[in-house]
């Protein structure tokens, strides 16, 4: 799960010498939220995101109303944001994921040395997460809670195994300290069978219920 | 038709007393036109001129008046009814009309005249069968339909249109007394393409099906340009007279009026004609029925057959030939047999379906059930030797459906198929579904009937994934499905975002419903959206997907139905359909697996299609 193979790489970019009119038509064209900024040989200077433009906006108005036109900034250079967080392409998405977590940002540049090589954004992440997790499959979703033992994981498998339910994805998510939460797709219909048959074999399997008496 | 019941009975349908019908009896008895009739079948002659039978003198008051009870339910009296069969029609007039009584059953007998010349005859019986005539089943006897029977007409002239005309006015005449059908014999043998033409149709479907294979053989013979599956999808005898109007063959014709395929000693006269007539008019006689009246305010037709068993399936599978025959044997319980008017569905030929699926993936699933295989794709599309056959069945029952809906001969119709379609796609099954049934009759409607306009409703708890995907980005097929919600419920698709795409941005709509629904969650949502989805579409025809799943009973899914939930959704949409399409609709069996509450249900769900009062039910707006 390197960033390199899912960030995107066709960037739409501008120089620090851009008008923000120009940087707000190419933000609104793109249906996107984050322009990285480069110089010659897409050496990464900053960026600038549709924020950026709004506050330098509103400044403007508010600053320019006190002193007149000439204080309001022009120019992408002049609002962009300097000091970057990014990523190089041998970084993987568990570091794309915390920092965009832990950082409250939305883009991270991809860089080899000083040159732009790609983006990485939050609905880049999202898109990974919902193919991992198979949600636009064709499936049913089980919860199985498990003891923390991997030998229960294997019997959890033999079983479906047995009898030919087709697994579409399995996440295994640390349930307190001493077990385990799956979260199975299955492709069939009858999903109330496999239910049943994981219970006949002693696992706790979630009630829809559960979903509700407990939010 | 209802008003014309009611005053023939002298309002409000009422019965009329009894002394007004024996005054009516002593009327035409004193003025020579009420006898007793000797019926015993062999001095019945058949052909139709002079008297064909023994008339002497009436019979009691007591037995005329019961028999006149149980055939009229003295909604008319005699004297009334009388003149009701005898309409001056086109400048022909009915003479020497008589009522006679026989044992079970009341004759009316006349000469067509035109002023003082005869130029006809016609002879009509009117009884009660007593015979159950639907073979595959046997069903306690029960007092039967009430039966028009046409013992004999002839005319000097043909082709005037009288019996048109006259038989448009006895079929109202009737519907309005409670009679069932029209019935003709076989040795009516020169009007065999008339008859078909009005709406006949074989009584005998084996004699059906040999027509249909006469007809086969007759376009081998003289090579004509006519593919077999369009012979293949003809079911009514109706609809073989209209067949083919733009290929006309020659025929030939004998001084008798005899038609033949073949000229010969007699048949000399070539006269061409369309196809279907000139084949009817060759063909040799069949015993016809027609139906007028089916006891319900709206004719529900039932496409079943038992070929729809033989897409068997392993033990414990859920979705089991059982819950057909649970279904059949409750309708044969509830006493609807009478009540329903029975459609035959064929298996259509793999082409038609290819509108809808593949041509490889229908081969690769006849391959697998050919090789004896025991699934086919996934594990949940159980299969066994009869199940591809069953599957194009199933497809063909839809068609047969919306022939005989498009066609005039019922209003709405039910069709019991199985296996089920709404999961099946372009190139996959899935989810217990082969071929996509509601699919292949949307596309059937579209290309034989040139519907436009068409709006499906897909009330299974799971999300109909197939149909949506066959028709997201046709603008002109609305794809609406209430379903439980994809996060807890096969197949995880059908979230409210997904709306159509390209050209059909809009016309799909998704209602997913959270887990524990029940009837009041689903009303108010189809009452919201459902209802105003389909008052903006204003659909030419429209199509149920009518799974019965989401009933509490059923073991396969979440949802907490009852069957008020489905009666009330179908009285709303048949409420829509009369807005918009004539009442035309056409509900196609798809899930349900605990057998109780799917029977319970699909009743429930006929009787209101068939306009009944069903049990009351809760409004969503209530």
């Amino acid at each position: 799960m390197f960033v390199g193979p899912r960030m995107k790489r066709d960037l739409v970019t501008v120089t620090p010498g851009a008008t923000l009119k120009e940087a707000a038509r190419l933000l609104k064209a793109h249906r996107i939220h984050h322009l990285p900024v480069v110089e010659e040989g897409n050496r990464l200077v900053g960026i600038v995101t549709d924020t950026d433009l709004r506050n330098a906006t509103l400044d403007g108005m508010i600053v320019g109303a006190d002193r007149g036109d000439s204080g309001r900034p022009v120019t992408v250079g002049e609002i962009m944001t300097r000091e970057l967080v990014t990523l190089s392409p041998g970084d993987t998405l568990d570091d794309a994921m915390l920092v965009l977590s832990r950082q409250r940002i939305g883009a991270l540049p991809v860089v080899e040395g000083e040159r732009l090589v790609g983006i990485v954004t939050k609905a880049d992440i999202l898109s990974a997460l919902l193919s991992t997790l198979d949600i636009e499959g064709l499936g049913v979703r089980i919860e199985v809670v498990l003891p923390r033992d991997v030998k229960e994981v294997a019997r959890l498998i033999g079983a479906l195994g047995d009898a030919r339910v087709e697994v579409r994805s399995l996440v295994l998510a640390p349930h307190g300290s001493d077990r385990y939460a799956a979260f199975l797709r299955v492709a069939t219909i009858d999903v109330a069978s496999v239910r049943n048959l994981l219970r006949e074999k002693g696992f706790a399997v979630g009630e829809l219920s559960d979903f509700y008496e407990g939010r | 038709m209802a008003e014309y019941g009611a005053r023939v009975a002298g309002g409000g349908g009422e019965p009329l007393p009894e002394r007004d019908i024996v005054e009516g009896f002593d009327l035409l008895i004193a003025a020579d036109r009420l006898f007793g009739a000797d019926l015993n079948p062999t001095m019945i002659k058949k052909s139709g001129k002079g008297t064909p039978f023994l008339v002497r003198r009436p019979p009691s008051r007591h037995r005329m008046l019961a028999l006149w009870r149980e055939l009229f339910g003295n909604r008319v009296s005699p004297k009334v009814f009388l003149d009701a069969l005898a309409p001056e029609v086109l400048g022909l007039a009915h003479d020497d009309g008589l009522l006679l009584f026989g044992k079970d059953r009341v004759l009316y007998d006349c000469q067509i005249v035109r002023g003082s010349e005869a130029v006809g005859h016609l002879t009509l019986a009117f009884y009660r069968e007593r015979e159950p005539v639907f073979r595959f089943l046997p069903f306690p006897r029960r007092p039967g339909r009430r039966i028009v029977f046409i013992e004999g007409i002839s005319l000097s002239a043909q082709s005037t249109g009288y019996a048109s005309s006259l038989f448009r006015h006895y079929e109202r005449l009737f519907h309005g007394l409670g009679f069932h059908r029209f019935r003709l014999k076989a040795s009516l043998s020169v009007g065999k393409y008339y008859w078909a033409k009005e709406g006949f149709d074989c009584e005998d479907r084996v004699q059906f099906r040999e027509m249909r294979g006469k007809l086969q053989d007759l376009v081998r013979r003289f090579d004509l340009p006519v593919e077999e599956r369009e012979i293949r999808r003809l079911t009514h005898a109706g609809d073989v007279a209209a067949f083919r109007r733009d290929l006309k063959i020659p025929v030939y014709r004998n001084p008798e009026g005899y038609y033949a395929v073949t000229r010969d000693g007699s048949h000399s006269e070539e006269i061409l004609f369309p196809l279907g007539k000139a084949f009817l008019l060759c063909s040799d006689p069949w015993d016809g029925y027609k139906v007028i009246y089916t006891d319900t305010p709206r004719r529900t037709g039932l496409v079943w057959s038992e070929g729809f068993l033989d897409h068997g399936a392993q033990p414990g599978h859920p979705e089991s030939p059982k819950r057909l025959e649970a279904l059949f044997g409750a309708i044969r319980e509830e006493g609807m047999r009478e009540t329903l008017i029975f459609l035959e569905p064929y298996v259509p030929a793999p082409e038609s379906l290819h509108a809808v699926h593949d041509p490889a993936y229908l081969e690769a699933f006849r391959k697998a059930v050919a090789r004896g295989e025991r699934h086919f794709a996934v594990q949940d599309c159980a299969i066994s030797g009869g199940s591809y056959e069953a599957a194009l069945l199933a497809a063909g029952g839809v068609m047969a459906g919306i022939d005989a809906v498009l066609s005039g001969r019922s209003d709405n119709v039910f069709c019991a198929v199985r296996p089920p379609g709404h999961h099946a796609g372009r190139d996959s099954a899935m989810g217990f579904c082969f071929v996509n049934n509601v699919a292949a009759g949307a596309r059937y409607a579209r290309s034989a009937y040139g519907v436009r306009r068409i709006y499906i409703l897909d009330w299974d708890v799971h999300h109909g994934n197939g149909t949506q995907a066959l028709f997201e980005e046709d603008p002109l097929t609305f794809f609406c499905s209430l379903h439980e919600h994809p996060s807890f419920c096969y197949p995880g698709t059908g979230r409210r975002l997904e709306r159509g795409k390209g050209p059909g941005l809009g016309t799909t709509l998704n209602i997913p419903l959270a887990p524990h629904a029940g009837d009041l969650e689903i009303l108010e949502a189809f009452e919201r959206e459902v209802v105003p989805s389909i008052e903006a579409f204003r659909p030419e025809l429209i199509f149920l997907s009518a799974g019965f799943d989401a009933h509490r009973d059923d073991p396969i899914a979440d949802l907490e139905c009852t069957e008020d939930a489905y009666v009330h959704m179908t009285r709303r949409v048949l409420e829509l359909a009369d807005r918009y399409c004539e009442g035309r609709v056409v509900s196609v069996l798809e899930g349900g697996y605990n057998t109780e509450s799917l029977v319970a249900s699909a009743i429930a769900h006929i009787k209101t299609l068939q306009g009944r009062e069903g049990s009351p039910c809760s409004s969503a707006r209530g």
